[in-house]
C-alpha cells in the first residue's frame, strides 16, 4: 500500500502530468483517460519508483508508454475533437504578441509524436536532457537532434522567417 | 516565467539553425502554451480517484498492468 506521501506527491504531480498529455496527444478527452490509467498504474507500481528520483519523470514515463501501446491510433482519430484547441486565446498582458496560441497548438500537431514530445518535455516541464533521454529512450544527442527539428519546423509553420516590416522579436515578443 | 532564458536548451549550432528571436519566440509560445495547460482546473476526478486508491476501493483495478513501466 502506498503511503499518504506517495499520494500527496501524486496529487501534485497530476496537473503536469495532464498538461504532458494533453500537449501529446492533442485532446483534453484523451489526455484524461490517459492520466487516469497512469495515476492506476503509478498506484499499483509505487514501489518501482526510487525515492529521490524525479517523480515527474516517472510519471511520464508511465504516462508515454500508455500512450504509444494504446494511444497513438486512437489520438489521430480523435484530435481536437474536444474542441480544446479550437479556442481563440488570447494572450493577456502584451497588445504587441502576434504569435497566438492557438496557431501555435494547430502548428504543434502537425509535429510527429516524437518532437513534440521532446519539445514539451524540455521546453515546457522543466525536465533535463538526461531525463528526456531516459523518458524517450534514446540517447540525448537523439534528444537533441528532435528539439532542432521540432523547432525549425515550428519556425517554417508559424512563417516566423517570413520578410515582415517588424523584426521577428517585435512581431512575437512575449507570447507568453 | 522566467523571461531572461539564455540559450542553454539549444542544441549544437549548425548552418541550418533557424533564427535565434525566432527560436526563442517558439520557446515563449510553447511556455505560454504549457502554463495554461497547467494552471487549469484539476478535474476533481483525479482528486477522488487518489482518494478511492488511499482507500482501498481500487486496489483491483490497479493490479497487473505494470508491465509498461520500464
Amino acid at each position: 500500500m502506498p503511503s499518504a506521501r506517495f499520494k500527496d506527491e501524486l496529487l501534485a504531480e497530476i496537473k503536469n502530468l495532464r498538461a504532458f498529455a494533453i500537449s501529446l496527444s492533442g485532446s483534453v478527452t484523451l489526455a484524461d483517460d490517459l492520466v487516469q490509467e497512469s495515476l492506476l498504474r503509478a498506484w499499483s507500481n509505487s514501489e518501482k519508483f526510487q525515492p529521490g528520483t524525479s517523480l515527474r519523470a516517472w510519471l511520464f514515463t508511465i504516462l508515454r508508454n500508455i500512450y504509444y501501446s494504446n494511444y497513438r491510433k486512437r489520438a489521430r482519430e480523435v484530435q481536437d475533437s474536444d474542441g480544446f484547441y479550437a479556442r481563440r486565446l488570447t494572450v493577456p498582458g502584451d497588445q504587441e504578441s502576434h504569435l497566438d496560441l492557438e496557431d501555435f497548438r494547430q502548428a504543434l500537431t502537425l509535429l510527429p509524436a516524437e518532437q513534440r514530445e521532446v519539445l514539451t518535455l524540455i521546453g515546457a516541464s522543466g525536465l533535463s536532457y538526461e531525463e528526456a533521454a531516459a523518458i524517450c529512450e534514446v540517447g540525448i544527442g537523439t534528444i537533441k537532434s528532435r528539439l532542432s527539428r521540432a523547432r525549425s519546423k515550428l519556425v517554417e509553420l508559424l512563417k516566423l522567417e517570413e520578410t515582415s516590416d517588424l523584426p521577428v522579436e517585435r512581431r512575437v515578443r512575449r507570447a507568453g | 516565467m522566467n523571461v531572461t532564458r539564455t540559450n542553454k536548451t539549444e542544441g549544437p549550432p549548425d548552418d541550418t539553425a533557424p533564427d535565434p528571436k525566432a527560436v526563442q519566440a517558439i520557446g515563449r509560445a510553447l511556455e505560454a502554451h504549457y502554463a495554461e495547460l497547467v494552471q487549469a482546473p484539476l478535474p476533481e476526478k483525479f482528486v477522488e480517484l487518489l482518494a478511492q486508491l488511499e482507500a482501498g476501493d481500487r486496489v483491483s483495478d490497479a493490479q497487473g498492468s505494470g508491465d509498461a513501466i520500464s
